[in-house]
């Protein structure tokens, strides 16, 4: 192995340990912290020894299913994130430039609002939406081919048209606007394990996609022509691609909403630490996506005692400032 | 191995930017493509290489339709530089010309040995072998347009298409892209075909000229057949004298002066 192959190497693995000591000892403080904070010992004792308690129940079926969810979430919106940044050849592509947070939004208003008695098929319905805008806005984009200017600007007009009417919807339902608003700004409050189980299956066939699109994402990045005359199907690729990166987006906001942020800025952070091989930024980006989300989660549930604020809005108060962070400090947040 | 198109037609819409083109090229040969802007060059030579769709006439590689060829099979025999192409500045030398291996490996593959070798060669053939651990954004115009000719070289195509490989290079860069074009031409055997706009660099490496005019084919021929006086006035609007001086192997274009 060359010296130069040997030091990028060295870099992501440094990058990933990093990452992954911080996620796991942000698991242990997410587990300890909270409206009852608990030491470490304290909650070992409790779960591995004792029949029953308080402690017990509040970690095992509180806490631990929600950390979980956390990491599952940022994991997969962060690759989505990734993966839509190399089909539009965009910096600023995220699950929402395709639709998914639009459509979710539409189905999940509509049922709450008009059909409240169907509440509890929510996230079927928000996994329906977001397929079914996705699909809406690659349609109206394709004309012999799907071209990234054209994803984005049908994205644009289908979002919008989408969102006026959300809105017309909660003005006409603005007493009964609770549940909406929870969806609208994403939340992990009272999840369980049902949730757990259901994403982790999702996830974890959307990230096995997602890892076998790399050779895909990293074609893309070298231009349409390009990519095509290396003999890849860039129509073929831009299609599956999108649809790997959709059905991690929905799965996610069909369990907790719509949670903005993550899959735009954490990308480009990965880029940033990892460089723009997808081989080693996909996995980057996976790892920081689920720190940045159990962290904002985490953040959430603690900063102001005896309220939640939801995810959503603490990665979006902490994500934008950040972001513009990067772009000027930096100035290295850049798409091709 | 030959590619022929003949009778295309391309355009959309009502309208049309190429028709009733015939043209051939060979391996072993360098075929460039003149023409003024908008006539049509970059058009043909994306056509030919099926980056492009026609509505009329057929494109053969030997006496195959280009278009039954599968994605792979088509890039292991041509390559093609197209006038854009960028990579993520931060992207090394090394693993982008590797990219050329595309072709020849499946969507799990890792480089083989064999790979590593072809890469290898064309680092060197190209004179880029020592910038392979430096990024894209460190390399100059020029360096990074030998690395982008050693990306397409490692497919191993038998014929080398380059739309506009010179444009946006200065003059040393320009000349040394020109003699690399045809090093590997005339060492590896590679057909090469180029759209270019500098007349002079045409005529001075290129076996054949094919001249388009307004989507035609005006004419084609040896650079002596074809670079005229009287096609420079026709295709160009330009009034030129072509000198031919002891001791210089191809003539000069001399421009009238501005006056």
């Amino acid at each position: 192995m060359k010296a130069g192959q040997r030091l990028s190497l060295l870099r992501f693995g440094t990058v990933m340990l990093v990452l992954l000591i911080l996620l796991a000892v942000l698991c242990l403080l997410s587990i300890a912290v909270g409206s009852a904070g608990y030491s470490i010992p304290e909650i070992l004792d409790a779960v591995f020894r004792e029949e029953k308690s308080p402690i017990k129940t509040i970690v095992v079926n509180l806490r631990l299913p929600r950390i979980i969810l956390a990491i599952l979430i940022g994991a997969s919106l962060a690759a989505a994130g990734a993966l839509l940044q190399s089909v539009m050849r965009n910096p600023l592509a995220d699950p929402g430039t395709i639709g998914v947070s639009a459509g979710a939004g539409t189905a999940a208003t509509t049922i709450l609002l008009l059909f409240p008695n169907l509440t509890a098929s929510v996230p079927l319905f928000a996994f329906g939406g977001a397929a079914l805008a996705c699909v809406l806005i690659y349609t109206m984009a394709w004309k012999e081919g799907v071209d990234p200017t054209r994803i984005i600007l049908s994205g644009v007009a289908i979002n919008s048209v989408l969102g006026a009417y959300n809105s017309l919807l909660q003005l006409m339902n603005s007493d009964s606007l609770e549940g909406v608003l929870a969806f609208m700004n994403g939340s992990l409050s009272g999840r369980s394990w049902y949730q757990v189980r259901l994403l982790s299956v999702y996830a974890a066939v959307g990230l096995i996609l997602a890892f076998l699109c790399i050779k895909s994402a990293n074609a893309l990045q070298l231009g349409d022509e390009m990519a095509k005359s290396l003999g890849v199907k860039v129509n073929g690729s831009r299609v599956l691609l999108s649809g790997v990166a959709a059905f991690l987006a929905a799965s996610t906001v069909s369990v907790a909403g719509m949670i903005g942020f993550v899959g735009l800025v954490v990308p480009h952070i990965a880029r940033i630490l990892v460089g723009s091989d997808y081989k080693a930024m996909l996995p980057t980006s996976v790892v920081l996506g689920a720190v940045v989300l159990l962290a904002a989660d985490t953040v959430g549930r603690t900063i102001v005692p005896g309220m939640e604020i939801p995810v959503g809005i603490v990665m979006a108060v902490c994500g934008g400032p950040f972001f513009l962070y990067l772009l000027r400090k930096r100035g290295k947040v850049s798409g091709n | 191995m030959e590619i022929s198109a003949s009778n295309l037609e391309i355009g959309y819409g009502e309208y049309v930017a190429v028709q009733d083109m015939d043209i051939q090229v060979k391996k072993g040969e360098i075929t460039t493509i003149i023409g003024p802007n908008g006539s049509g060059k970059s058009t043909v030579l994306k056509a030919l290489t099926r980056l492009l769709k026609y509505r009329k006439g057929i494109v053969r590689l030997d006496s195959r339709d280009l278009l039954q060829f599968e994605a792979k099979e088509l890039a292991r025999r041509v390559g093609v530089l197209p006038q854009r192409h960028s990579a993520p500045p931060d992207f090394k030398v090394k693993d982008l010309v590797g990219y050329g291996r595309m072709p020849y490996q499946k969507w799990y593959s890792k480089n083989s040995a064999e790979d590593e070798k072809v890469i290898d060669w064309a680092l060197k053939v190209t004179g880029t072998w020592e910038l392979r651990e430096k990024s894209i954004h460190q390399c100059s115009g020029g360096e990074s347009q030998r690395v982008w000719i050693a990306t397409v070289l490692t497919q191993q195509p038998e014929i080398l298409f380059l739309d506009e490989p010179t444009t946006y290079l200065d003059i040393s860069h320009q000349l040394e892209t020109m003699r690399l074009v045809r090093r590997l031409n005339r060492e590896s055997g590679i057909g090469v075909v180029m759209v270019l706009h500098d007349l002079s660099q045409a005529l001075e490496v290129s076996d054949r000229i094919v001249v388009i005019k307004e989507g035609r084919k005006y004419s084609e021929g040896t650079p002596d057949e074809v670079i005229t006086s009287r096609m420079m006035k026709e295709v160009y609007d330009v009034d030129c004298e072509i000198l031919h001086i002891p001791g210089r192997k191809n003539p000069l274009i001399a421009y009238r002066e501005i006056s």
